[in-house]
């Protein structure tokens, strides 16, 4: 069942772990290579109105180490790239004052912070601030670390890489999938790792464990190709494994 | 102010009777560029050589001659000036240009503001020779020359070549008032077509624009106090009067503003500039004050008033039409007034062009295709992804590509394995390639490589765009490989 605020993940045990799904109107750590990928699905799952904000503590927009985000990619991930504001903040402490900013401001659909490095300055009463902050305007706050985990006072703490595909007919590379573990939660259990499959076309997540078998059998994959739409409901189903007829899509 | 050059560097007062000559190299020799009063008394004239002053003169005191630092002092003193008009410019040498008409009411006439003009620069140790007159060639002719009148100064006024001085003094001309009396046609029979505009311009007969050093503001208030203030709550205080004047403005011609500069002027002559922008038309005064309060506690050097400020102005170089606001019944409008909000307060903190949307271009070209600009509000058009297939486009890209070593199992074959930044990836899965030719109708030779696209993942699970730049064979012999985008 949803629980309303909150944002299912898959249905399963990281749901079971978070009460019913991540809490929106709260601030979450992300750390990982596939961290920026995690975000802007998260992001988009929430399908709160209103523009991204993507505050980077780099000085040009977006484009650090691993590249520029790219316009065309973040509509082949189901987003609106105009919806995707970019800010480049120049600075840790600049990239804070705009995110203390841009948290008072309603209209927003999400926030996320991405700092480069070992940022020692966000530290736990930056945390502190960005959680209750994010916990009084109800703004989905997502917060973008590299290096080693530090203290911190965000409501959940995950672990995102990427993992290997349901590969297609002709061994292409499948739908994204994510190998994400929660690595800690504030008062709740922690430690569970799942793997998930992004749905562009639902703008959401399903556990990788719930789709059909290993490989596409050919057939399903010309009706990939035909573009046709499984009926199968995520939540409910059980039951697909295994079974032919909910093809990849409805996985 | 003709001894600009020595009185910049500011004599300390038992210095100030002291000869001293600012001089600079020409020819191994070391010539007087500029001289100050007490050299000018002895004798000492700009062209003399160094060796023949001290000779003159033993207790001289010589330094180096900066024409760049003067042209600098002389644009710092040209923004100290936009006190009395926004017109202003500054003339090098030595001169400031200051389009006062209009203005002089404010300072209690012509007269009281040349007054107030003299004194101020006498504060800052500039000796000034002020002239008025109609165009901006006859004052400066007048306050070079001295005099009452453009007919009765030297005919060196007219003229900067040597040649032409001599020629016209040759004919017996001594003052502008003589060749004025000519018949034009032989004036520029003589002396060509040049001589004679400068005759009309000194003349006042001929209009001269003037080459303001900061643009008309169509929309500007300034207050001036008796008092200077120092105090920060009553600058603020100060700008909020000048923001309410200026709404009064904005509002009677239907306009909002777009940009605000806001100039504080020290009573030491120093100018503090602060600008705000905003990405709507804008002319709600907290709104404003805010951006300014934003703008100006992120300043790298603090506003320091000194003495304080005696005056300020704030000007609006760009309007756009605003009409009356409604309030909106819907909370969409709401929505859009805030992000508008937010989008100008992260402008204010952090600078114009630090907060980027994402564009679209129509090409094949990747890293054309997709780009960021400054914010300004607008909307592209972006293609919708087939329904049920995996990505097709990484959502990162590397802007340039990245080198790659790529080992293949046939020459033009897909990707098997390849080395990026030291670690070594074996493909698991690949798809492609996906060929994008070179636009070749966009260039005149007609060349440019093709490029191969592979949507590749390795064991790990990362998923990687690799890009093979040339045919194999036809285009290049050992075609090159590289990582263009990380897919999520």
């Amino acid at each position: 069942m949803p629980v309303s605020g909150r944002l299912p993940l898959d249905g399963g045990r990281l749901d079971a772990a978070l009460a019913g799904g991540l809490l929106l109107a709260g601030c979450h750590e992300i750390y990982g290579p596939a961290a920026p990928g995690f975000a802007l699905m998260l992001a988009l799952a929430s399908r709160r109105p209103g523009p991204i904000l993507w505050i980077s503590d780099g000085h040009t927009g977006g484009r650090g180490e691993d590249g520029r985000l790219y316009g065309l990619g973040i509509a082949e991930l189901g987003g609106d790239p105009g919806q995707l504001w970019l800010v480049a903040a120049g600075g840790v402490l600049p990239m804070l004052r705009a995110a203390a900013e841009a948290q008072r401001c309603p209209a927003l659909a999400a926030i996320v912070l991405e700092s480069h490095g070992d940022a020692r300055a966000i530290d736990l009463t930056v945390t502190r601030r960005l959680q209750l902050a994010a916990a009084a305007n109800g703004l989905f706050t997502l917060l973008l670390r590299q290096g080693s985990p530090r203290p911190s006072a965000a409501l959940t703490r995950w672990q995102a890489v990427a993992a290997a595909t349901r590969h297609l007919a002709g061994g292409a590379p499948g739908l994204p999938r994510l190998a994400l573990s929660l690595t800690r939660q504030r008062g709740g259990p922690s430690d569970i790792t799942n793997l998930l499959e992004w749905n562009r076309d639902r703008r959401r997540f399903v556990a990788a464990g719930q789709s059909a078998g290993q490989l596409v059998p050919i057939g399903a994959a010309f009706a990939r190709r035909a573009g046709q739409h499984g009926a199968a409901h995520p939540g409910a189903g059980l039951a697909a494994a295994g079974q032919r007829t909910a093809g990849p899509i409805a996985a | 102010m003709p001894l600009l050059a020595s009185e910049r560097l500011g004599p300390s007062p038992p210095e100030a009777t002291r000869p001293l000559v600012l001089v600079a190299s020409d020819r191994g020799r070391q010539i007087i560029r500029a001289a100050n009063a007490a050299a000018l008394a002895e004798g000492l004239e700009p062209g003399l050589a160094l060796a023949d002053a001290r000779a003159r003169v033993p207790d001289l005191a010589a330094q180096a001659f900066d024409p760049e630092a003067d042209q600098a002092c002389l644009e710092w003193l040209a923004r100290g000036a936009t006190r009395w008009s926004p017109l202003v410019r500054a003339c090098p040498p030595h001169g400031l240009l200051i389009d006062i008409t209009g203005c002089a009411h404010l300072f209690g006439g012509e007269a009281s503001l040349v007054a107030d003009a003299v004194t101020r620069l006498a504060r800052l140790g500039f000796s000034a020779q002020p002239a008025l007159a109609a165009t901006p060639a006859a004052a400066m002719a007048l306050a070079r020359f001295g005099g009452d009148h453009v007919r009765d100064l030297p005919v060196a006024a007219l003229t900067m070549v040597d040649a032409e001085q001599i020629a016209l003094r040759r004919a017996g001309l001594q003052r502008v008032g003589d060749v004025a009396r000519l018949p034009r046609a032989a004036i520029a029979a003589r002396f060509g077509e040049a001589l004679l505009a400068r005759l009309d311009q000194l003349l006042e007969q001929a209009p001269q624009p003037l080459d303001p050093l900061l643009p008309a503001a169509p929309v500007m208030a300034q207050r001036r106090f008796a008092q200077p203030v120092a105090d920060h709550a009553a600058v603020r205080v100060g700008l909020e009067k000048l923001l309410l004047a200026v709404r009064v403005k904005l509002t009677a011609q239907g306009l909002g503003g777009r940009r605000f500069c806001l100039a504080l002027y020290r009573a030491d002559g120093h100018v503090a500039e602060v600008a705000v922008e905003t990405a709507a038309p804008q002319r709600d005064v907290p709104v404003l004050l805010r951006l300014f309060d934003e703008r100006i506690a992120a300043l790298n050097d603090p506003l320091d008033p000194g003495f304080g400020y005696d005056q300020m102005r704030l000007a609006v170089p760009v309007t756009a039409p605003l009409d009356e606001a409604q309030l909106g019944l819907d909370g969409g409008a709401l929505a859009e007034t805030q992000l508008t909000a937010l989008v100008d307060r992260l402008t204010a903190r952090l600078g114009r062009g630090r907060i980027r949307r994402l564009a679209r271009a129509d090409t094949h070209i990747p890293e054309q295709a997709s780009f960021d600009l400054p914010f300004d509000g607008g909307r592209d058009h972006w293609p919708t992804p087939e329904p049920g297939e995996p990505p097709a486009r990484p959502l990162r890209l590397f802007d340039p590509p990245q080198p790659i070593d790529v080992i293949a199992e046939v020459p033009d074959g897909p990707p098997r394995a390849f080395r990026w930044r030291g670690r070594r990836h074996v493909v698991a899965a690949h798809e492609g390639p996906e060929r994008i030719a070179a636009e070749w109708w966009r260039r005149k030779d007609g060349a440019g490589l093709t490029r191969d696209y592979w949507r590749v993942e390795d064991e790990s699970g990362r998923r990687f765009w690799l890009l093979r730049h040339g045919q194999q064979g036809s285009e290049a012999a050992h075609p090159r490989w590289y990582v263009h985008g990380l897919f999520a």
